[in-house]
């Protein structure tokens, strides 16, 4: 399996901080380097978050990928625009993007927008079970592979905004300069991690319309410089075009805009995990949409991101207030693309659990039994001492033959059990 | 009547199983919805843990959450045991409480004898047994007005 993060283990001290930060207990420490479990990780980034020696890595395009491209496309995602204060509007961010070396640069609310659209078209015709659950947050669609398998049917067959927008744009360049899609390179100007990894290793295609991502935080400085030293009077020909409705999908609760629909609304990976709960056992099955975003605040909330995220939200509220409400797409053209299927999933999300304790069933049921003796005789401090999250997680290592019984500090020692 | 449709067959006594290979009981308090739901997923939790069918587990989790619930809003206290054996997987479900007057009637979508209070909290949409019913293989039912009522809810293994 593939990932994004990686431990730097020069850096990792072994403590337990990053390990017990992990929603999906996917590290444990072993010989006091953090480790992370491939088959566990969803690339939430929380490790990222948690880690207070710099030790987590993000991997990212490299910069050498980037000069292979013929033509360079930067398509910056929306949060882009909240992390230089309100009085730096997007057409500034977007023309001094494009003086770091990129041939062009688009923005992806307009697209957004549409992508609002072809969701409603889906909901007024789907007569399934709901609620559907919004696929724009690749770490969501990790967690309901592993720890919800059963719900994958329910989320929207829909590509998020910034595949849309790659695949849009990819089409529309190679027309007007005359290019090969393949020497046209469009790269994600990202707030959060999974979304290089949902480029690198997609869920619901063969191959991303994205060619890599590059994190908000590592553009950043250098951004920060451009805009304070310009001086140029700002080309505005981008700024007509920016969407408040399609910039307001940074803010959870705004990917559908019609009020026949019920939508809740959520972000942080805890509450996530509760309601896809309520989920599973058909609690919120009058809600039509579900929007889950597994960083506080949303995209907003990125582990890439720099600006504060409550500060961050001010600014984009005050960036929809000036761009209005009104809708900028044609309903036509969004109806035509949705039947032509151009903003569908190649294929569904294919279910991913993780391991069982036993492939076999009988043998799984031995070990879920001698787990709950195992918890029995633990003290419950979920100290981390022994290498694993919490004391639940240490029983389950052990049965799955992983740790040692010893390694509990609390328990007699090796000896006593031989 | 629309209810003949329903496989619903009266059972006196919850039946003895043989070959159980794991057995795990939970208290239920009447009037805890606080904490009502934690069984249904607890059960899940293990289904997920042994590795059990995803679609398979999905059916157990709405059948046992909307049984739990039964017995939060109505009852007194009650009992899930939940039960596995190679090719089955079985919940039985007592309580002590008012019982079902007219099962073949709670059987009907829509049918609900649920307070405005219960309703309010989004309960009590009369779809509580017609979902136990449809995400179940066999589901046996038996109650006593004043007494209790005992559901069987089983779910074969593929």
């Amino acid at each position: 399996m593939n990932h994004t993060i990686k431990v730097n283990e020069q850096k990792c001290i072994g403590c337990v901080t990053c390990m017990k930060s992990c929603p999906t207990k996917a590290i444990r420490i072993i010989n006091k380097k953090a480790v992370i479990i491939d088959e566990r990780c969803i690339d939430c980034g929380e490790c990222f978050r948690a880690c207070k020696y710099d030790a987590i890595e993000i991997l990212s395009t490299e910069e050498s990928t980037l000069e292979k491209f013929k033509y360079k496309v930067a398509l910056p995602s929306p949060v882009l625009y909240s992390q230089f204060g309100e009085n730096v509007l997007p057409g500034e961010v977007l023309c001094i993007l494009k003086e770091m070396g990129f041939d062009s640069v688009y923005d992806e609310a307009v697209i957004c927008e549409m992508t609002s659209m072809a969701i409603e078209e889906y909901l007024d015709k789907y007569r399934g079970i709901k609620p559907i659950i919004s696929s724009s947050c690749p770490v969501v669609v990790r967690l309901i592979q592993r720890l919800f398998p059963g719900l994958c049917k329910q989320i929207i067959p829909i590509e998020p905004p910034r595949e849309v927008a790659a695949k849009n744009l990819r089409r529309e360049i190679s027309k007007k300069h005359n290019l090969q899609p393949q020497e046209i390179g469009i790269f994600h100007i990202t707030p959060c991690s999974a979304k290089i990894l949902s480029i690198n290793y997609p869920e619901t295609m063969g191959k991303s319309n994205l060619d890599g991502a590059v994190p908000i935080n590592k553009i950043y400085n250098n951004l920060m410089m451009k805009i304070k030293t310009n001086k140029k009077p700002i080309m505005i020909q981008h700024h007509s075009n920016v969407s408040g409705v399609g910039i307001s999908w940074t803010i959870p609760g705004n990917e559908i805009r019609n009020l026949k629909f019920r939508t809740v609304a959520v972000s942080g990976v805890i509450d996530t995990i509760e309601i896809l709960q309520d989920v599973e056992s058909n609690k919120l099955k009058n809600i039509d949409y579900l929007e889950c975003l597994i960083c506080p605040h949303g995209c907003l909330g990125g582990p890439l991101t720099v600006e504060n995220r409550f500060i961050a939200k001010s600014n984009m509220l005050h960036l929809i207030r000036m761009y209005g409400k009104k809708r900028t797409v044609n309903t036509n053209l969004v109806r035509k693309l949705y039947q032509e299927k151009f903003f569908s999933f190649e294929h569904n999300v294919i279910p991913k659990p993780f391991p069982p304790l036993d492939p076999n069933t009988t043998r799984a049921l031995e070990k879920l039994k001698q787990k709950e003796s195992i918890m029995n005789q633990l003290p419950g401090y979920d100290c981390g001492m022994c290498g694993s999250p919490d004391c639940k997680t240490f029983a389950e290592d052990v049965v799955r033959n992983d740790i040692l019984m010893d390694k509990c500090m609390f328990l007699p020692q090796a000896g006593d059990y031989e | 009547m629309v209810c003949d449709q329903f496989i619903v067959r009266k059972i006196s006594k919850i039946a003895k199983m043989k070959d159980i290979i794991y057995k795990q009981e939970f208290n239920i308090q009447g009037g805890d919805f606080i904490n009502g739901g934690e069984a249904s997923c607890k059960i899940s939790t293990i289904l997920k843990e042994i590795g059990i069918d995803p679609e398979v587990i999905l059916r157990v989790a709405v059948a046992s959450y909307e049984a739990e619930m039964n017995v939060v809003m109505y009852a007194q206290q009650g009992t899930i045991i939940f039960i596995l054996t190679p090719v089955k997987l079985v919940l039985q479900i007592e309580d002590i409480g008012p019982g079902i007057e007219d099962i073949n009637r709670a059987m009907v979508p829509g049918f609900s004898t649920a307070t405005d209070e219960m309703r309010e909290m989004g309960f009590g949409a009369g779809m509580g047994l017609p979902n136990i019913k449809e995400n179940s293989d066999v589901l046996n039912i038996d109650s006593e007005t004043g007494k209790g009522t005992k559901l069987e809810i089983i779910i074969n293994l593929p």
